[in-house]
Formats: C-alpha cells, structure tokens, sequence
C-alpha cells in the first residue's frame, strides 16, 4: 500500500464527553482499501464510542471524518451512513427470528425496493444469486429463528455488504463496520466467517472488526488499532506484531486505584456453589466467605454476569446447587421468594425494569419486600420506614412519595440497595452495581458494601469494571466460555492483573 | 400523594369539578325534570351494574391485563340464574352461590389460558367473551327470560334507603372493599407492582402469575355479582344487555384514573367516573337528544381520558 492511496475511512482528531468523562480523546483512524482493521480495547475504552459517531448515535465534541477523502459533516444524520457507503453488523445482528431469510435480507433496502409493489420472486432469484456468489448456504424461504447461529451472523454480514455494495451513491466498494459478531460462536464457525470476511476484502471491501479476542484480531486482521481509556494507543501492523505486545497496549501500565478492602483471615465459607450450569455457565464451583467482597469478571460473552441471576433464582439455572447457612438449595427450582428467605439479595443490572418501577412512590418500591402478606398496611409507618432508608443511604429525593423515575441513576441504585439492605441480607449478589452513575454516588454504594462485609455478609459482585474489582473485591474469579479460569487474590486483584487475566483466557483458544 | 399545591388538586378532583358544572347546567336548563331527586335516584340505582363492571375491571387491569370478557360474564350469569330460578325453580339461596361461582370459573379459564399459554389477555378475553355470549344465547334460545323471583327484585332495586335503591350501596360497599384492598392491603400493592414494574415484582419475591389469576378470578366473581343485580334490576334476563356495558365500564375505568388518583385505577375516580357519563347522558336526553348521545359520549370519553393520562405521564417524563 503507497502512500498515495487514499483511505476509505480518515478520523481525525475525535473528542466525545459524557459528564465530564473523555469517552474519546482526539482519536484517530485510518481504513484503507480492502483491509481488515482490528479495533481494541476494553470495557470503557471508546470503542463504541467511537462506533456510534460513525453511526451517527452520538454527536462526537470535536474532530472530522473523510470518506474516500471527501469530508462527511459530523454529526452524521442516523441512518444516512449507508447513503456513504458505511454498514453496520452488531453483536445482536438485527434480525427479525419470525421472519424470513428473504424478508430479513430486504428489510429496510429503500434505496432499490419499490415501496409500492415488491417483486418477491426477483428479489428471492436476487438473494439466491448474491448467497451463491458470498458462498453460503442459505435458502431465501427459511425462517431465521431455524437458522444456526453463524448462519444468523453470516445473513448479517451479507445483508450489510449488500446494501454498500458497489457503494451504490459512489460506484466503490463499500464499508463494513462489525462489531463483536463471534463471542458466542464455536471456533469452527468462527473459521467459516473469517473465510466470508476475506472473500469480501478480495472484493474491495475495507473492514472494521471490533473485536475483544485478540487471537481472532491476530488471525483475521491487517492492522489493528488499540483504544484505552478514549485514547488511540497505536495502530500496528497485525503480521509485525503479537499477542504480548498488543495486550500491553490494550492493559497498559494502569495507575492503581485506591484500593479499600483489608486483608482477610480465611474462614469457613458462608455460601457454596456446586455444578451451576445455565445458558452459558458450564459446571462451575465457587463459594464465598463471611466478609468478603468476591468479583466476577470476564469478557463479553463469558458468563459471569450469569451468576448473580442463577443463584438468586431469577432465572432457574439448568444445574446447580447452593449451600447458605447449612441448608443446601436446587438451584434449578430456586424462585426469588425462595432466595429471599434463604437471606439473599438481589441488586440486578437493568435498574429500569428490573430495580425499581419507576412509575411508583419511593415509599412503594422500598418497603415491598416488607409486606409479606399484609392486610392493614400503615402508611404512615412505611412513609417513615422509608425515609429512614433515604436517610441511611443518602437518597436524594424531596419526599418518600416521589415517584422513583424523578431521581438521577445514583439516587435510584441507592434506593434499590437500601431496600434490599434493610432486609440485613447474608449474601449480597450483585450485577454490574453502578452502571451509569456518578463517581459519588459510586463511593457511597462501595461504602455500604463494605460496610456490610464488615458487619459479617458476604458479597458476590459481577461487573466488567476491572477499576471496580480492583476498590473493593477480595478476590476476583475470572470466566471465558462459561467457565472459570483464573482466580486473582489480596494484592494482585490490580485492573492491570485482571485485565490481563482476561485476555490470557482467551488466548487457550488458540 | 402528599403534595398541597393547588394544580395537583384541580388534577385530582378536576372530575368532580366538571360534572359539578354538568349538574348545574342541565338543572339550569330543566330545573324541573333533571334536578329532581327521582331522577338522580333512578341514576344512582340503575348504574349500580355499571359501577360493579368499572371495579371489575379495574382489577386486571391494575395488574396489566385486560378483561374484555367481564360484561359477557354479566349476561351469562343474568341469564343463568333466570333460568335456574324462574324455569328450574331452584331456591336464591342456591342459585346465587352458583352465579358467582360461574363468574369465578370464567375468571380461573381466563387466567388460565392467559398464563399457561403466555397469550396477550386482550386477545383471550375478546375471544371468551364472545364465546360466553354464544352460550348466552344458546342457553336462553335467544329469549328474554322473565318470572325471576321478587325476592331479588326486592332486595336489588325496590328497597330503598334514603330514596336510593339497595343496588347502589352494593356498588358503593364493594368500591370501599376495593379501595381497601387496593391501599391497604400487601395483595393491592402486588398487584400494583405486577401491572407497573413486573420484574421488579418478581424479584422482590411477588409470584406475578397468581396475582394476575386472582385479578382475573376477582373480576369474573365482580361481573357475576353485576349479573345477579342486573337480572334484580329488571326482574328478566337480556341476551344482550351485557353488550352495552364493555365501552361504558372501559371508559369509566380510564377516565377515573384521570382523577382522586391520578395516574392509577382507582376505584373512587371510577365510580365518579361512572355517575359523570351517565348524569351528561341523562342530561344530554332530557334536553332532547337522542340515543346517539350515548355512543358519542362513552366513545369520546374513552379517547379523552386515555389522551389525558397519557398528557399526565408525558409532563412526569418531561420533568425528570
């Protein structure tokens, strides 16, 4: 490649920031033509940052874009970038499962389909022609629920290529953007995709693979660029380097975080797992002892966010079993009523839907655990009950009958952990517990945490914040692929360490 | 709950305000036929079916279903205790049971098909009611049933306290009963939590998918009772006079979540609810409109009060 060659894709210089946080630092990048770019980084690197300014999701602060060396206005307008040559594939592929192979291909093709009448046994001669020439075995009447899962993948990346096919508006091949599509693939299919994405370079088109996994980096790119903590790292040459250097890029030399745990004498385990299989766990073992904060971590994918839902039988796991307090429970029978008796506590992710119901009082959402079965409800008591949970955890709110969807994220995670808390739990199960929410707000619920081990509780946390583990977790038990792979302890739970456990697991794939 | 400002009691007694202003300008206009007290009192008695439909409802739909068969189940109880009582001569003592518990086996199939089948309610309802009305038919060969015994009568429209028929304090007695179990009650607030944070519920330990059966249990039981009074109302069973009741119970149910509660079914807001569309009908007719009115009214009325909820929840969202 000359210098002459003109990039498909030039970023310039680009600036994004949410609450004060550089999500990207005067990034640059480069896509040349018919390359496959790797892009690296991990959780809160910007990678999707970056990602959704070139979909047009976020408006980027400062810093341009040149396509095929023309200028393209920031922020792009959603849904123009396919008028630009620029398609996406996400981790969730974007298709319709009722639908067919066929329906799913033309979704949304405005530029080319009639709205007023489709030919359906064109377009289907159309698809049939355009799987063969991409190689796939695919059949335009098959519904896409029936399809495997690299199938799925594979009609994404297809679709994507052809809407910028010939880059329709400019006559050049076109722009693809995926991002994650092989975490929850086999390695063999994860071989058949790579073959696809050649077979489109060899066409023209230029690649950028989002990806986590370095060896597949390694295997499919050309060059890669590494993202860490919004800034570009560097961008290298995938054949003059290797997996040491390149997760040195993506770990860095971080600076530590203030660790606050204190060292633990060991002791008899307050809570034990045994053989917790679920949708991606497989035969996992852990326990945990009175005091501790354990953290689990992984890459996307891995399963440990999987834990904290299984054991607290929000999901009934496959298999499993759980020793609290000397009784043994089925974790495949367990219902949250159960796991609420047992002394557990659930602080889910998904605080929308899942931590508070946001239509309803501050009052209503702390005390229901508290009900029971009542039949003369006080009021006047619970209101009370409540503010003194508002109090405790510093909820800020004008009154107990607010309704929740009026406080920030910080003040409703408090809200949610106090009405747990007060519950004076055994086991505290956690899932990513500070999920956009400020940095005060964050201390304030690693406070209660700690807090609470002190007191003699136990704490299972799950996250993909290294920075996090590294503050408040004992120990730190790293998955991939379901199951756990290493165990971090006292002084090495560093987010350098973790981070770099991480990415170690996922290279015994190679 | 606890905010003084005056917007929010304009909001929440707004209702009653305007039909306040409907009384006095249908008296103003027919002092002597509208503003009599036989004319409220007919009002106040024979909408008590009307009421006990809106409660019925109000049920499922607080926990997030809707129970689009509940004014069949009023018709097929009406026409099954005529049958039982006035052709089978069955005592009421036995008979009465029987109805309620009809309403309550209706409610269970509801809930049944709902859940095991994971089934949108709306689609369900709509089905068995009209499969409901079919047996109506078919049971009562299409016919009025007429000879029902006078005691019901009796006891359902011809006694009176304070000028008002019986029928009426049944309605009110249950709407307390509701509101008690509603505010009171840890069943209220599961089913509060099942309609408005179901995974939340979950998690906290609520088992949702009883709470949605008793909803539906609760609201077949509800429109059995308003089946039993409609057929002591007329002393007769109508095929069709559940018919008439689905639009005008919706409307209240929606329209009373506009008011005393704004934002949340409530069983006061319904009952207010309830008497406002019936007191401008009957206005509406004294000054000479015809049947029309009723469709214009309690269609217009469903859409306003769904628009105006939707205004309330849209300036919550705006404010955070």
């Amino acid at each position: 490649m000359s210098q002459t060659v003109i990039p498909r894709l030039a970023i310039k210089g680009l600036t994004k920031t949410f609450g004060g946080v550089r999500a990207l630092d005067s990034a640059d990048l480069t896509l040349l033509p018919g390359e496959v770019h790797g892009l690296l980084g991990t959780n809160g690197s910007g990678k999707s940052t970056l990602i959704k300014v070139l979909s047009g999701f976020h408006a980027p602060d400062e810093g341009t874009l040149e396509i095929d060396g023309r200028p393209v206005a920031l922020p792009m307008p959603l849904g123009r970038s396919e008028a630009h040559g620029l398609a996406f594939v996400h981790q969730n592929l974007g298709l319709l499962p009722e639908a067919t192979v066929l329906e799913n291909l033309i979704a949304g093709d405005h530029e080319r389909l009639n709205p007023w009448r489709i030919n359906w046994r064109a377009e289907a001669e159309r698809a049939r022609k355009l799987f063969a020439e991409h190689h796939l075995k695919l059949s335009p009447q098959q519904v896409v629920a029936d399809l495997s899962p690299v199938q799925r993948a594979q009609l994404a990346i297809v679709r994507a290529a052809d809407r910028v096919q010939e880059h329709r508006s400019h006559g050049v091949p076109g722009i693809l953007v995926l991002d994650e599509p092989t975490p929850f693939l086999p390695q063999e299919d994860v071989r058949e995709l790579f073959a696809m994405i050649r077979r489109l370079t060899a066409r023209g088109v230029s690649i950028v693979f989002v990806s986590h996994d370095i060896d597949e980096v390694l295997e499919v790119t050309d060059r890669s660029t590494v993202l860490r903590d919004g800034k570009v790292i560097g961008t290298y040459e995938t054949a003059a380097t290797n997996r040491a250097d390149l997760v040195e890029a993506i770990v860095g030399r971080a600076v530590a975080a203030d660790r606050r745990v204190l060292a633990l004498s060991p002791a008899a385990p307050i809570a034990e797992v045994r053989g917790l299989s679920g949708e991606i766990l497989k035969d996992v073992a852990l326990s945990v002892q009175p005091g501790e904060i354990l953290g689990l971590t992984g890459l996307i994918g891995a399963g440990h966010d999987e834990v904290p839902m299984l054991i607290a039988g929000a999901r009934a796991a496959s298999a499993g079993e759980l020793s609290l307090n000397g009784r043994t429970y089925d974790l495949n029978q367990m219902a949250p009523a159960d796991s609420i008796a047992a002394g557990i506590a659930l602080i889910p992710a998904d605080r929308q839907t899942a931590g508070i119901a946001p239509d309803l009082s501050l009052t209503e959402n702390a005390v229901l655990p508290l009900l029971r079965g009542s039949l003369a409800i006080n009021h006047r008591r619970n209101r009370r009950t409540t503010a003194d949970v508002m109090r405790k955890f510093s909820v800020k709110a004008s009154s107990p009958d607010q309704p929740a969807a009026e406080l920030s994220g910080g003040n409703q995670q408090k809200l949610v952990l106090g009405k747990w808390l007060q519950l004076e739990p055994r086991l505290v199960l956690l899932d990513e517990p500070t999920q956009g929410i400020d940095v005060g707000a964050r201390q304030e619920i690693y406070d209660h945490l700690l807090a609470l081990c002190a007191a003699g509780g136990a704490v299972i946390c799950a996250t993909s914040e290294f920075e996090q583990l590294e503050i408040i977790a004992h120990r730190v038990l790293v998955f991939d692929r379901g199951r756990i792979k290493a165990e971090l302890k006292g002084a090495d739970v560093t987010k350098a360490a973790i981070a770099k456990a991480c990415y170690e697991v996922a290279e015994e794939h190679a | 709950m606890h905010k003084s400002d005056l917007s929010y009691q304009l909001e929440r007694f707004g209702l009653v305000i305007v039909w306040l202003a409907f009384i006095a300008l249908f008296g103003a206009l027919r002092p002597d036929t509208f503003l009599t007290w036989s004319n409220f009192s007919t009002i106040f008695g024979s909408e008590a079916v009307l009421v006990i439909v809106t409660l019925g409802l109000m049920i499922p739909l607080t926990a997030g279903d809707f129970d689009l068969s509940i004014a069949q189940i009023v018709t097929l109880v009406s026409m099954t205790i005529a049958i039982l009582d006035a052709r089978m001569d069955l005592p009421l003592v036995l008979v009465l049971p029987l109805g309620l518990a009809l309403g309550a086996l209706i409610g269970l199939i509801n809930g049944a098909i709902t859940l095991y089948f994971r089934v949108h309610s709306l689609i369900v309802t709509l089905g068995v009611g009209t499969f409901l009305h079919g047996i109506t038919l078919w049971i009562g060969n299409s016919q009025t049933i007429s000879g029902v015994s006078p005691i019901l009568m009796e006891w359902v429209i011809i006694q009176r306290v304070l000028g008002v028929p019986i029928a009426f304090y049944y309605a009110i007695g249950l709407a307390i009963l509701i509101w008690y179990m509603l505010s009171y009650t840890a069943f209220g607030q599961q089913l509060l939590f099942t309609g408005r944070g179901r995974e939340v519920g979950r998690l906290t330990g609520v088992a949702v998918d009883r709470v949605r059966l008793v909803a539906f249990v609760l609201s077949g039981i509800l429109g059995a009772f308003a089946g039993i009074l409609y057929t002591g109302t007329t002393g007769s069973a109508n095929p069709s006079s559940g018919t008439f009741l689905l639009l005008p119970a919706f409307a209240a149910a929606f329209l009373g979540s506009t008011c005393i509660r704004p934002g949340r079914f409530n069983p006061w807001g319904s009952v207010i609810a309830v008497y406002f569309l019936v007191t401008g009908i009957n206005g509406l007719s004294v000054l000479g409109f015809r049947t029309f009115v009723q469709d214009l009214f309690y269609g217009g009325a469903l859409v306003l009060a769904v628009m105006i909820s939707q205004l309330v929840s849209g300036r919550k969202d705006r404010g955070l």
